[in-house]
Formats: structure tokens, sequence, C-alpha cells
């Protein structure tokens, strides 16, 4: 598996482009690698974990500035041919890259909704935290480097995937054992004094709680719930965001006057501390306006959003709600237009299956036939939407 | 909805939509922090390591690219992977209704024809079993007219009262291209279901058990017992837990919800009479308690309401004769006759008896575990208005372990009425 095409390489020199047409690739030349094997190939001087230094991601990891840039963009067919390609032309020459690409692999089908193909890959992985996973095992390729090369995400993404394959109590088992292991690794760091992974490990368990109570909301569950985002708020209690989240469960089970109180909260943060940029006015304008929504003071609400929209018109949340209580005051045309012109004007901050699903429901209320309105958002969408874009939100 | 219209080509048509609350879009997304994806989750145990790469994460980042969706795929707040931004959705469905709530549709009426119409008159009624209930008309001043492509809209409320069968019946009366006058009634069905049931059990205490029939998790907001004036209720419920001093009094008490298709929540109030009503207690008759208000509350604070019809208590009265076991000893042998003291208590004002205590004999004919010894009727005296005897019973126990005295009743000969052994007594068989 670990083959090495890649010719000894002087640290000082940038790394040549790999030239997947070349012919010293022939499968011929590769052999299985043994550690000792690789040893005698390699130039001493340069493994470029021991000394710690990279100078590009690409140094890190075969190719991964340009994975990493189409995963911002969204584009992930491509990322799976970039995958297949390094893959058949064995560009991946130490153990942890091929990690990274499998994680990035697993990614990329689970975003492109083909979960069961994503499944099937994490089959062939070997036990997390067997030794094949860990930098000590491979002392010639990463001297010094003691620790997993588990990509977090991979763990995160077995965890994840029985929920997508619609096995949920699976999948919330293996969230909370994640939970327990990413406690365990803080404890661990903590008594190695390892202060920069310590942080590291305290963000990935608000990662994983944070996951949890997305679950349990989304199924309604509100006592764990609470449970949940009260765990979080006492690690961050004066994080304006995560209060205002507060707020929104509050609402969602219909404890309004506890919403309300906590929004309260929110907007005394606001005014008692120096931070007071577009975002944090804008999170205490639309915790203001849904409020007025509880009350149906439709009116009003907008009053808020146009605030918002004005302080910051990519503030899509606003955007959105904005055009729903547009609709909530018979006002279904300028809904419709609202939706329309954000996306237009800012098309990528705008283009979520959410606010997609709501512009059609108006398209069904407002339109006879309806179904050219929503065919006509479909093309546009196809032209301007990323890979992992859920189209069946349109229902046409 | 469902919905039917008229035979015959018609300008115009209904659309309907439930504007019930928006709802919060909860979607837990596929959003990672980079440095879990690129390396390897024990790759910071080098600081150095860990800065170099998020050196290198944030020169990318300084590229700003045109068509970028790094929010579909990056975390900017450590909040994101909860899915929870406050986004609004529309309702996706009718969903259910229940009574108590409120009714409430977007009705818009469409000219899809290729002309216009004039002289619009649009009525909006709900017709149930029982009633027709008016919602809007425009008859007094139409709408003049809607072009082709065009729309009008309005939106009624209606509070749910009746239970079953409901129909939102909309209907145009318009002036076509040609100068016909049409009719369009379309009907949009739906039924109203029963929210909640209500059991109570009471002594002295009223419990009442809420059951929630909903498709969804009811907020109680408020559950209130209104005692009828003869008595004072005080809830009870288990102390409060004191607020989290870190969470400074954020969510101070847990709040009562309960659980959709079947949950249940139980409230437990003591009843006292009040001071103004007379001592003497009756005999007979129920007494009114009171009834119960509740108000609960669903998605973005969706309210319902409904009151229950007065409960009633079950009879107060004290009963006419009470017999009961006064004692029996302490080590009692299986198939080893004993002796049990018992006392038979007049309650009321008049004489009664005189009377024949036994054992009920059931319809089994199986061998009751305590049964009388020898003589298997006594017979008692009259009592006197609030008299009472103590008298001995022979009894023997057939089975070991734990049994129970029961089963022995008093028969007054002369009114003819069986008085029960209250309470049923248990006592330990021990062998021989």
């Amino acid at each position: 598996m670990f083959s090495d095409s890649s010719p000894p390489m002087d640290p000082d020199s940038p790394q040549p482009e790999s030239n997947p047409s070349s012919a010293d690739l022939t499968p011929a030349t590769v052999q299985p690698i043994e550690p000792t094997a690789f040893e005698s190939s390699a130039s001493p001087d340069f493994t470029p974990l021991s000394d710690q230094r990279f100078n590009s991601l690409d140094e890190l990891t075969h190719d991964l500035g340009s994975l990493h840039e189409l995963s911002t963009r969204g584009s992930w067919e491509a990322i799976l041919d970039k995958i297949s390609q390094a893959r058949a032309l064995f560009l991946l020459t130490k153990p942890h890259e091929h990690l990274t690409y499998l994680t990035y692999q697993v990614m990329a089908l689970t975003k492109l909704r083909r979960s069961d193909e994503a499944s099937h890959e994490l089959n062939s992985l070997h036990d997390f935290d067997g030794t094949h996973y860990r930098y000590e095992s491979y002392p010639e390729i990463y001297p010094n480097r003691k620790g997993s090369m588990v990509p977090f995400s991979l763990r995160w993404l077995y965890a994840l995937i029985p929920t997508k394959l619609g096995n949920r109590q699976e999948g919330l088992d293996r969230l909370y054992t994640l939970l327990d292991f990413v406690r365990d690794r803080i404890r661990e760091k903590e008594s190695q004094k390892l202060d920069c992974s310590v942080e590291l490990w305290k963000k990935r368990e608000r990662f994983v709680m944070s996951c949890l109570l997305g679950f349990h909301l989304g199924h309604k569950e509100f006592g764990v719930s609470l449970d949940l985002i009260k765990e979080l708020i006492k690690r961050d209690p004066l994080d304006p965001v995560l209060v205002s989240k507060l707020g929104y469960v509050q609402m969602q089970f219909g404890d309004i006057e506890g919403a309300k109180a906590t929004f309260n909260r929110v907007e005394e943060m606001l005014n008692e501390g120096k931070n007071d940029e577009t975002q944090f006015k804008n999170l205490v304008g639309r915790n203001k306006a849904l409020v007025h929504v509880v009350a149906k003071d439709y009116a009003a609400a907008v009053r808020e959003y146009e605030e918002c929209i004005e302080r910051d018109n990519s503030d899509v949340i606003a955007v959105n709600n904005k055009a729903l209580c547009l609709m909530y005051l018979r006002d279904l045309s300028d809904a419709i237009k609202v939706m329309e012109s954000a996306l237009e004007r800012v098309p990528t901050a705008a283009l979520n299956e959410s606010l997609v699903v709501n512009l059609c429901s108006m398209y069904e209320l407002a339109y006879v036939n309806h179904t050219d309105a929503k065919r006509t958002l479909n093309t546009w969408i196809t032209r301007v939407a990323p890979d992992d874009f859920d189209s069946s939100c349109t229902r046409i | 909805m469902s919905s039917t219209a008229t035979q015959g080509p018609h300008s115009l048509a209904f659309r309907v939509m439930r504007l019930c609350k928006p709802s919060f879009h909860v979607d837990p997304p596929l959003r990672i922090d980079p440095f879990d994806l690129l390396s390897g989750e024990d790759f910071s145990d080098d600081p150095s390591s860990a800065s170099l790469l998020r050196r290198h994460l944030s020169s990318t980042d300084a590229v700003d690219s045109d068509l970028s969706y790094r929010n579909r795929f990056l975390i900017n707040h450590p909040t994101d992977p909860i899915g929870l931004s406050g986004l609004l959705l529309l309702p996706q469905s009718f969903g259910a209704i229940y009574l108590g709530e409120t009714f409430c549709s977007y009705i818009s009426v469409n000219n899809s024809s290729t002309s216009q119409v004039r002289d619009v008159t649009i009525k909006a009624e709900i017709q149930t079993e029982r009633q027709r209930i008016l919602l809007l008309d425009t008859s007094k001043s139409p709408v003049e007219s809607i072009r082709t492509g065009g729309r009008y809209d309005f939106i009624v409320e209606h509070d749910v009262k009746e239970l079953g069968a409901h129909t939102l019946v909309c209907s145009a009366l318009y002036n076509d291209a040609d100068g016909e006058r049409k009719y369009l009634p379309q009907f949009f069905k739906f039924v109203v279901a029963n929210p909640l049931s209500v059991r109570t059990k009471e002594t002295t205490f009223l419990e009442a058990c809420i059951e929630n029939h909903t498709k969804s998790n009811l907020f109680m907001d408020q559950v209130d017992f209104e005692p009828a004036k003869q008595w004072t209720a005080l809830r009870l419920h288990d102390q409060q837990h004191p607020p989290t001093s870190d969470l400074a009094g954020l969510i101070p008490n847990p709040p009562v919800i309960i659980r959709s298709g079947g949950g249940i929540h139980n409230y437990l109030y003591k009843l006292v009479p009040s001071s103004d009503v007379s001592g003497q207690p009756k005999f007979q008759g129920s007494s009114i308690l009171g009834k119960f208000q509740i108000t609960w509350r669903t998605n973005l604070g969706e309210p319902g309401r409904l009151q229950t019809q007065q409960i009633l208590g079950a009879p107060v009265s004290r009963k006419e004769i009470n017999m009961r076991v006064v004692e029996v000893p302490t080590a009692i042998h299986l198939n080893r006759p004993f002796s049990a003291s018992l006392n038979l208590t007049n309650q009321t004002d008049r004489q009664l008896g005189p009377f024949e205590v036994s054992l009920t004999q059931d319809e089994s004919q199986m061998e009751k575990p305590v049964a009388i010894n020898g003589l298997q009727k006594l017979m008692l005296p009259r009592l006197e208005a609030f008299g009472s005897n103590d008298f001995q019973l022979n009894l023997i126990a057939s089975k070991l372990g734990v049994q129970k005295i029961a089963g022995i009743t008093a028969l007054d000969t002369r009114e003819k009425k069986t008085y029960e052994l209250v309470p049923e007594m248990e006592i330990f068989v021990e062998s021989d």
C-alpha cells in the first residue's frame, strides 16, 4: 500500500509537480513497502514531518491545497475524481496521506448523499485505535512524532454514517461513544500538559455536543436538548450566539417567557460589552423580531429584519424570515420578491435548501401554474449551486 | 387539504395554505473544522506543527473566491454543528388540528384565465356538523376586477371549538369575460381531534392525569384547577430545584413538556372544604369539585386552550355500619384455630340490626385461605344509634404466608343490607 513513487528530495528545493503521465510510474516499478525498504530508498535528510516543517499544505499531504479549495467551492465530484486518480497512479506515499484522502472521500460521498458507498469505504478501515494509524509505528517516516494520525473528522463521519442510512439509534450510540473518547483525550492531554492539544480537544468536545444537540432537537427531544445546551453554556456563558440558541430551543417547545428572558440576557451582553459588531447587532435584532413573530406582530418583525438587512445585506436569515413575515401580512408578492432578489444579489450566501423550500411553497400558493416558476428556479440553481445541493427541495 | 371544485371551466381558482406558526429549521450540517480533516487528530501535540498548519490555512482563506460555498463546509462559529440558525420554515403540510387551537389560513384567489374577471364577491366559511361560521364576506364591497394572472389574497382565522369534520368553504361569485355571472365553490376538508384526555382520581386529594393525544410535544403553559366554591385547592408538586448559580437563573425550573402521542403528566391537588361550609358530612350525593383550565403551547408558542367539564367527587358520605378487625394474635399457625377481635359500629342516628356475621361464598367455591372455624354464622344483637359492639370470631388459616382476613360480611337482617369488613386485614401464617 505504501509504495514510494516520488523521487528522493532535497528539503530546500520546492516539491516538484507530480507528473501523472511520467513513464516511471508504471505498476511494474512499484513494490509493496516494508519499513526497512523505505528507509533505504529515501534521502536521510528529508522526511517532512520529522523536522516539523512544511511550507504549504501540499507539502503536508499530496495536493492538499487543491483538495481544500475544491471543498470550499462544494466541488465534491472533482474531489472524488482527484482521489481515484491519486490512488490509481500511486501518488500517495505516506500512511497519513491515505487516511486524509479516505476522509475526503467519505466526506464527499456523504455530501453527495451516497451514504451507502461512504459506509462501504469506512468498512475498509482498520480499528482506529490500533497500531496501524499511529505515527510511532512508522518511525522512519515520522521520527519524533507520536500519537494518532486518524483525522478527527473520520471518527466523526464513522459515528454519523448510521444516521444517514436510517439507523438513528446506532448513530447516537456512536456519537455518545465518541464524546466519551474526546473527554478521555482531554484528560490525557491535560495530564501531559499539551495545552494546544487540550484547546483543540475541548473544541472537539463542543463540536460533538453540538452535533448531538442538533440530533435531539430535530427529534423534538427537548429534555435532553436542554441538558446539552446547559452544558454548552456552562463552558461558554458569554457567547451571545449560543445563548440565543437556548432562546430558540425554548421557543421551539413553547416557553415564550423563558425565551424572552434569554434574549434579554443576550441584549444585555451587547449593551455591556465593547463589541458592537454588525454581527452582534443583527443577532439581537433577529431575536427581537422572533419575539414579534410569536406575538403575531409581523409588521414590527419586518421592521427589525429590515434594519438587519440594511446593516448587512448578506444576512440571509433576516431576508428569509422577513419574507415569511410579509406573507403572514398577506403580502405574498413582496415576500416572493424579497427571496428572489436575495438569490440574485448574494447567490452564494442565499442559496440554501431551506430558503428554496420556502420560496417554492410561496410559488405553489401564488401561481396556479407554479411548475413554470419552479422550473426557472431549478435551471438557475443547476448553474450556480455546488455539487452537494439537494435539488429535491424544489419539489418538481 | 383535499379540495373539490365544481364542473365547468372557471377563470378563477382558490389556493389555500394553512398558516400555523412557522417553525425553526433544524438540520445538523456536514461542516467541520479544517484542523480535523487536514491533519491527524494528535498532529497538534506538537505546537509548532499546529501553528504552521493554522498559518497555511489562513493564507488560503485570504484568497476570496467568487463562487465560495465555504459556509456549507467549514465551521464559522462553534454552534454551527447544531444546525439551528434561527431560519424559519413555512408549514410544509396541513398537519393535525386539535380542539382549542386556532385555525389560520392564507387564501388566494387566482385568475388563471386569459382575460379579466369583474365584480368578484368572495366568501369564506367554516362548516361543521352543527353550524356554519362566516369568516369573510366581500359582498358589501366586491373586488372590482382581477386581471389575467392576478390574485386577490386574504387570511382567515377561526378558534376551533368543535370536534370532528370541518369544511372550509371558499366561494367566488364573479362576471367572467363573456359577462356571464359564475359561481365557484371550493371545499377544503379537515378533521378536528381531541388533544387531551383528563382522568381524575380523588379522595380528599385530586389527581389529574393529562394525556397528550397530539402529534406534537405540548409545553404546559398553565394548568389551573378552579375549585367549586365549597372547596379550596392546593397544588402539590415536588420541590423546585434551586437554580444553578453559574447559569444565573437561566432555565430555573425544568419546563413541563408532555411528550406527543400518549405522553402523560400528573397534577396533584389537596382539597380542603372551605371554611364557610357547614360541618356535618352528608350521606349520599356527589359534590362538584371544580374544573380545569388548561393552556398549552407548541412550536413558536402556538397556543391552545381547553376547559374540562365539572369534575365530580365520590360521595363524601360515611358508611352506616363500620366493621373492622381490632386485634389478632401475634402468632398464627397453619390449620390451628385462632381468635380475632372485631368491632361493629353503628354510625347512624337510628337503631340498626340485628346482624348476621358470616363469610361470603364466592362462585368458585374455592376454599378461602382464612375461614370461620366452627359455626359459620354469628348473630349479633341490634345496635343503638352510634353504638358499637366488640365480638370475637373464631378463624382458621389453611395457607402459609401472608394472607388476608377478607370476605367477612355483616347482614342487617331487618333492612336486608350487607356491610363488608373494611379494611381487609393481612396476617402472617406460620407453619406448625
